[in-house]
């Protein structure tokens, strides 16, 4: 359990993260999303002491965690996959971290094979790709059996296969009861791997919600619709309550009628439809819906699609 | 990704352990830690082996120079400087690896943001510094050590071929030798309380190389009295002043010399402990 009271932070002029409050359950996977620069990785360093909060607090285990005795025991963290000594092999990496904490090579081992790195902990870690100091990173996470583990933007270099077998992880880890919170900000990556989504933009808490009713709540929904007669179908339409909005490729965008109805009302007026398509506004549309707003580094939207950008 | 895809949590991984261990993070272990650190870079090993080619090359080689010199002078007879001094001439270099070892025990950990892990494990920040100090201060002091035995027998050696030789039992002898050694590992954790203070290796580095051996060049180029005023407070001045078999008078004596060496080192390690606590890692 990670909980989070009124946190704020100030970096001289720029607040970072502006009065955040969220607790992360056990036996879950949340992830915790958010533009770049939203202040994710400055609420996980806050939450394992590394920065001082300049308001507020984090308690993990019920503790803050500078009170935690042993705290490879208690909470594991990856936050940056290339912290690691050039020089130094992945085993000595790890013996070193689990060493200071009283835990024995053993384990080392035992994290090595878990994340498939045994073959290559003699090499030294500079040598190693993204992908593999991400693992490094998270068997370092692993060391000490830890019941909440967070990770700073896991999936970050990992190829497909290496995207699966976090995912796979994670929701393992999460289900043998485990807190584990999960930074991204990519809703498509979460979408697929979390139960539960913290949302912030500028440091502001935007959304703390169950994923299923995140989609329900904001996923839009409306039924794409062809026809020669468009026009005489959209009247039609609109007379029965929808809302009709031509799309640029000659559709139209219906809300306020299901498909079957569509499909009715244009079969009892003798009106050919030439296709008829129930859309779901993606996960990730909901996400840039809400998080629009609250991007601080925005790239300007290409010439003419400025209205589909958002 | 070469490695090959493993197996979603096999059996090895346990249930969350739900009760805390008892024991808190022991010195020990810390001590351990730092300890596999040390010996997993090849920069300590690099360190070690630039600092003894040049305490006991450079020491052999500078007192052999002179002691020829002085075998064949070209006019008159020159002074042969203290006998005991020439068997340390190699250190003023040497100790510049040596700080470079100090230094690396922190930023090298800085630099690469592993430092923000260790504190993760360790959030006692000054738990995980002294560790560091512990650790690279007794590599440092027995490497010192060796080394000052080694350059010692081996200019004496030099030496004696010219009649000029000294006896470790001679007055003196013995505790010079011990504070040669002794000042590397002094400078060792200057380096390392420059590095954690500073947090940047090149600018530890350089400060290091200030401190310990461009200023008090810059200072020999002063008027007298001046030089010697400003100088005798410096480190390497201090340790010369420990390692002469006849201190020069008008700097300190060698009891308060070794305190001003010894201040250096702890002033910079308590500025390091000021930085590391008071900052964001």
């Amino acid at each position: 359990m990670i909980e989070v009271c009124g946190l704020t932070k100030r970096f001289g002029p720029v607040t970072a993260v502006d009065g955040l409050s969220f607790t992360v359950r056990p036996g879950q996977v949340t992830g915790f999303l958010g533009p770049n620069g939203a202040g994710k990785t400055t609420t996980l360093r806050i939450i394992l002491g590394l920065d001082a909060p300049t308001t507020g607090r984090a308690l993990v285990g019920g503790r803050p965690y500078q009170r935690i005795i042993r705290p490879l025991h208690e909470a594991g963290a990856m936050l940056d996959a290339g912290a690691v000594h050039p020089g130094r092999s992945a085993r000595q990496h790890l013996r070193s971290i689990a060493r200071s904490n009283g835990i024995g090579a053993a384990r080392v081992g035992e994290v090595l094979v878990l994340t498939g790195l045994d073959a290559v902990a003699g090499r030294r870690a500079g040598g190693f790709s993204l992908g593999m100091k991400q693992r490094l990173g998270i068997a370092a996470a692993l060391l000490g059996d830890p019941p909440v583990l967070m990770f700073d933007e896991p999936a970050n270099g990992l190829d497909p296969e290496g995207i699966h077998w976090i995912r796979q992880l994670f929701r393992a880890l999460a289900g043998e009861g485990r807190t584990v919170f999960v930074s991204s900000h990519l809703m498509s990556e979460m979408a697929l791997t979390a139960d539960h989504l913290i949302i912030i933009g500028r440091g502001r808490l935007i959304a703390d919600t169950p994923v299923e009713e995140f989609v329900e709540s904001r996923g839009r929904r409306d039924v794409l619709v062809r026809s020669p007669r468009a026009g005489d179908l959209a009247a039609l339409l609109a007379a029965h309550g929808a809302a009709v909005t031509p799309e640029p490729g000659g559709g139209l965008a219906v809300t306020g009628l299901e498909a079957p109805a569509i499909a009715d009302l244009a079969a009892a007026r003798g009106l050919p439809v030439h296709e008829l398509v129930p859309r779901h506004a993606s996960l990730e549309d909901a996400y840039l819906d809400i998080t629009g707003d609250a991007t601080q580094y925005r790239a300007a939207a290409p010439a003419g699609e400025g209205a589909a950008a958002r | 990704m070469t490695a090959a895809a493993p197996p979603v949590l096999p059996g090895s991984t346990r249930p969350p352990s739900r009760t805390a261990p008892a024991a808190a993070v022991r010195a020990r272990d810390l001590l351990a830690s730092e300890w596999i650190k040390l010996w997993s870079v090849r920069s300590t090993y690099a360190a070690l082996s630039i600092a003894a080619v040049l305490a006991v090359g450079l020491s052999a080689l500078g007192t052999y120079l002179t002691a020829a010199a002085a075998a064949h002078p070209p006019h008159g007879s020159p002074p042969l400087p203290d006998a005991l001094t020439l068997s340390f001439s190699g250190f003023p270099t040497a100790q510049l690896a040596v700080a470079v070892l100090g230094v690396l025990a922190f930023t090298a950990e800085q630099s690469t943001g592993l430092i923000r892990t260790t504190f993760v494990a360790v959030p006692r920040r000054r738990a995980v510094l002294a560790a560091k100090a512990a650790t690279a201060g007794a590599v440092a002091l027995a490497a010192g050590e060796v080394l000052a035995f080694a350059s010692f027998f081996l200019t004496q050696a030099i030496l004696s071929g010219h009649q000029r030789g000294l006896s470790l039992a001679h007055p003196g002898v013995a505790g010079a030798v011990l504070a040669g050694g002794f000042y590397l590992a002094v400078v060792a954790l200057l380096g390392l309380g420059l590095g954690a203070a500073l947090r940047s290796t090149a600018a530890a580095i350089a400060a290091a190389v200030a401190l310990t051996y461009l200023i008090p060049e810059i200072l020999s180029l002063l008027p007298s009295p001046w030089n010697g005023r400003i100088d005798r407070f410096l480190p390497l001045t201090a340790a010369q002043q420990l390692v002469s078999l006849h201190p020069r008078t008008d700097m300190f004596a060698p009891a308060l010399s070794l305190l001003v060496v010894i201040g250096w080192a702890a002033a910079a390690l308590a500025a390091a402990c000021v930085v590391i606590t008071r900052r964001d890692a």
